[in-house]
């Protein structure tokens, strides 16, 4: 990479585009776009959070082939409903149905995509007051109508029903 | 957290931590607890003390000193005419099988 590109991030979204008019798709994806966004500071110490993750990956799915790190990607993986795990147990939670860097990133290791024993480590360590006690899955929908309609309004009763503090939506 | 900031930026979102790292890589470097640990702190800092909406806090980490990750993730500058073709009709598989998994969802 020539040097005045160097440390410049990746242009996803014109990437993605090029890609899919060279494979012929000819109706490019119109990414969401929100001319305002949302903003709540704290109402307490971090130190009295009860703090949830809410990821992209998805369960374990019988039945729906390799699901692991290396796997290609997997459609059958693919998850429509927003879910809930026990965030006090170390779940299998995979993203072999996201087109994430295949040739750079081999899954193996759930920690660089989820989180969970980062927060562990920061509830040890006093910087947060609990981790909630599930962990939280959103589907990647095309629908950006049912994002927001349905999963979004979805995993909002799941929070509020854990009465979590802060969420962190870890994307990948 | 995430490592795609033109995508996460043009959604807008109330705060953001960006790893300029190869997607699928957001919370940390595999193997590497410290790198996650660092990441998921700064998610906390940022958290608590960003003061306005769309607050994007990228990692001082960084992946390798080779970006060429950056010039390959889905680059069609080598792709031939029927590798191109063979991609088609790969996604358009894909699609089928999202399609069935979605349909299926919905009537449970």
């Amino acid at each position: 990479m020539s040097d005045n590109t160097a440390n410049t991030p990746l242009p996803y979204m014109q990437r993605m585009r090029d890609y899919y008019l060279a494979l012929g798709y000819n109706n490019p994806y119109e990414w969401a776009h929100f001319t305002q966004t949302p903003f709540q500071p704290l109402s307490k110490p971090m130190a009295s959070c009860r703090v949830g993750l809410v990821t992209t990956a998805a369960p374990f799915k019988p039945d729906a082939g390799d699901q692991g790190p290396g796997a290609p990607y997997n459609a059958a993986a693919k998850f429509y409903r927003v879910y809930a795990g026990d965030a006090s147990q170390d779940d299998f939670l995979g993203i072999s149905h996201v087109s994430y860097d295949r040739s750079y990133s081999t899954a193996e290791d759930i920690g660089s995509y989820f989180p969970l024993a980062a927060l562990r480590n920061a509830k040890a360590k006093g910087i947060i007051g609990e981790v909630a006690p599930r962990y939280y899955g959103l589907p990647t929908n095309r629908s950006q109508a049912t994002t927001k309609d349905q999963d979004c309004l979805d995993l909002l009763a799941m929070l509020q029903a854990d009465e979590v503090d802060l969420a962190i939506l870890v994307a990948n | 957290m995430g490592s795609a900031k033109d995508i996460v930026e043009h959604c807008g979102v109330p705060r953001f931590v960006f790893s300029d790292f190869p997607l699928g890589n957001s919370a940390g470097k595999p193997n590497d607890p410290r790198s996650q640990l660092d990441t998921l702190l700064l998610a906390l800092n940022t958290l608590e003390t960003a003061a306005t909406p769309a607050t994007t806090v990228q990692s001082p980490q960084t992946w390798s000193e080779d970006e060429k990750w950056k010039a390959d993730f889905y680059s069609i500058a080598n792709l031939s005419a029927a590798e191109l073709t063979r991609r088609r009709a790969e996604f358009d598989q894909i699609k089928v099988i999202g399609q069935s998994v979605r349909d299926q969802t919905k009537q449970t």
